[in-house]
């Protein structure tokens, strides 16, 4: 039998009580507690990207995160993000960066965090900074289109 | 179904290695980049898991009163790699931590939990090797030092004791020079192919230390005090660079596997190290 411990999470600003097994990641936990099923089951071992959220503003992979580690963190995911996320959204949009749809919320959320800490970011560090996040529909290019387009204040 | 039934939480780095010791299945967890995907893959089923996350001694760089650095073991790369302090020939650990998996992962990951799992394929090793860093190990029975170019013994194999953690990484006061880390890799993130770590100080005669080592072309990295000297003694010329190499390329035992061949390796690592003293040859020149 897992043991399982309740734990009080901080998920978009709301304090949100859980009872994972020890084990359970954080994407397990938002996915299959809290119905925040924004954050996706790629690979569950790192590399894909899709299950990125952000950690007290920095993405991070919730599928290497265990949920009991995060007791006093802020999550964020892409249900709670605005501000920089809001214009992000319209660009992905206006680009047509959207194709499965199954990388775009860890995108968002990537690109959110590197906008904020680099406004004005070159197309260089944009595509570094989305490097960890792998689309399955290979359409980088219009994502890259899409933050270059916030980044720079060029899109709407 | 896991195995696992206790999350520690210690505060020091002595109750970690304490709770260590409560058995073989009881695990470290630093950052969770490697630890925890081996979970999920059921390669690894801790019994109790000692998370380092609440140790507050092992966070933070600190400047030494002799100039040093101590780089405390759950330091992430993302902090790594945005270092100042590690400018001259410990700009080599820098560009290694930059050259670590991706950004979300180097927000995870730490130096200790890289150092301890002693891949032979990660960047640091070899980065560590080059600076000659010093890795500072803590139990109940006290804190001990080994260089790093003893540490790493074999495949995932260290100098760690049972019941041992990395405490930090120290590096001596910075001195006037150059470092840099080179990686071939089949895309950017991935492991080496093969990884070139250089450090070069100019001492205050004007004489050059050098310190050089590959990565990804064995169990541990690859260095020879030989290739060290030669590289000096030719001030970082061509002919020198081609002799280190073919020496590392000599000492080197690499794998076969998905990524190149051990003969492949054998071929890029001279290539590799004449290109990246060329470039500490440039930027040395540049400094005056």
């Amino acid at each position: 039998m897992s043991v399982r411990q309740t734990l009080v999470l901080r998920v978009n600003d709301a304090e949100r009580e859980v009872r994972p097994a020890l084990h359970d990641t954080l994407l397990t936990v938002l996915r299959d507690e809290l119905q925040l099923t924004g954050a996706k089951r790629g690979c569950n071992h790192g590399v894909c990207g899709a299950c990125t959220v952000l950690v007290d503003g920095r993405p991070v992979r919730a599928c290497l995160t265990l949920a009991h580690t995060c007791r006093g963190a802020a999550i964020t995911t892409i249900e709670g993000v605005t501000g920089i996320a809001d214009r992000l959204r319209s660009a992905f949009e206006d680009a047509n960066a959207v194709q499965c749809g199954f990388c775009t919320s860890a995108m968002v959320l990537v690109a959110a965090a590197l906008v904020a800490e680099r406004p004005g970011a070159s197309i260089e560090e944009i595509r570094t900074g989305l490097s960890g996040n792998l689309c399955r529909c290979t359409g980088y290019r219009k994502i890259v289109d899409a933050v270059c387009a916030v980044a720079q204040g060029t899109g709407r | 179904m896991s195995a696992l039934k206790q999350v520690h939480f210690p505060k020091t780095p002595e109750e970690a290695a304490r709770l260590l010791a409560r058995g073989d299945g009881v695990r470290c967890l630093a950052g969770g980049a490697s630890l925890v995907a081996m979970m999920n893959l059921d390669l690894v089923d801790p019994d109790e898991l000692v998370s380092l996350a609440e140790v507050a001694e092992l966070k933070g760089i600190a400047s030494l009163p002799d100039g040093g650095l101590r780089i405390g073991a759950m330091t992430r790369h993302r902090e790594l790699e945005t270092e100042a302090r590690l400018a001259g020939p410990f700009a080599v650990l820098r560009e290694a931590a930059g050259k670590v998996a991706n950004p979300p992962v180097r927000n995870m990951g730490t130096i200790g939990g890289v150092v301890a799992l002693a891949d032979p394929a990660a960047d640091y090793p070899s980065a560590l090797v080059a600076a000659d860093a010093v890795i500072e190990l803590a139990s109940e029975r006290g804190r001990r030092r080994v260089p790093a170019r003893e540490f790493f013994v074999g495949l995932y194999a260290t100098a760690l004791a049972p019941a041992e953690i990395v405490s930090a990484i120290l590096l001596p006061p910075a001195a006037a020079g150059v470092g840099l880390y080179d990686k071939l890799a089949r895309v950017a993130g991935d492991h080496a192919i093969v990884s070139v770590a250089l450090a070069v100080t100019r001492r205050p005669r004007g004489d050059l230390g050098v310190g050089l080592a590959i990565g990804g072309c064995g169990l541990t990295p690859v260095h020879r005090a030989e290739a060290d000297v030669l590289l000096a003694a030719g001030a970082l010329g061509d002919a020198a660079a081609r002799r280190a190499g073919e020496l590392l390329a000599a000492a080197a035992d690499p794998l076969n596997d998905v990524r190149a061949s051990a003969d492949y390796r054998r071929l890029a690592i001279p290539r590799m190290v004449t290109r990246a003293v060329a470039r500490a040859r440039e930027e040395l020149g540049r400094l005056g």
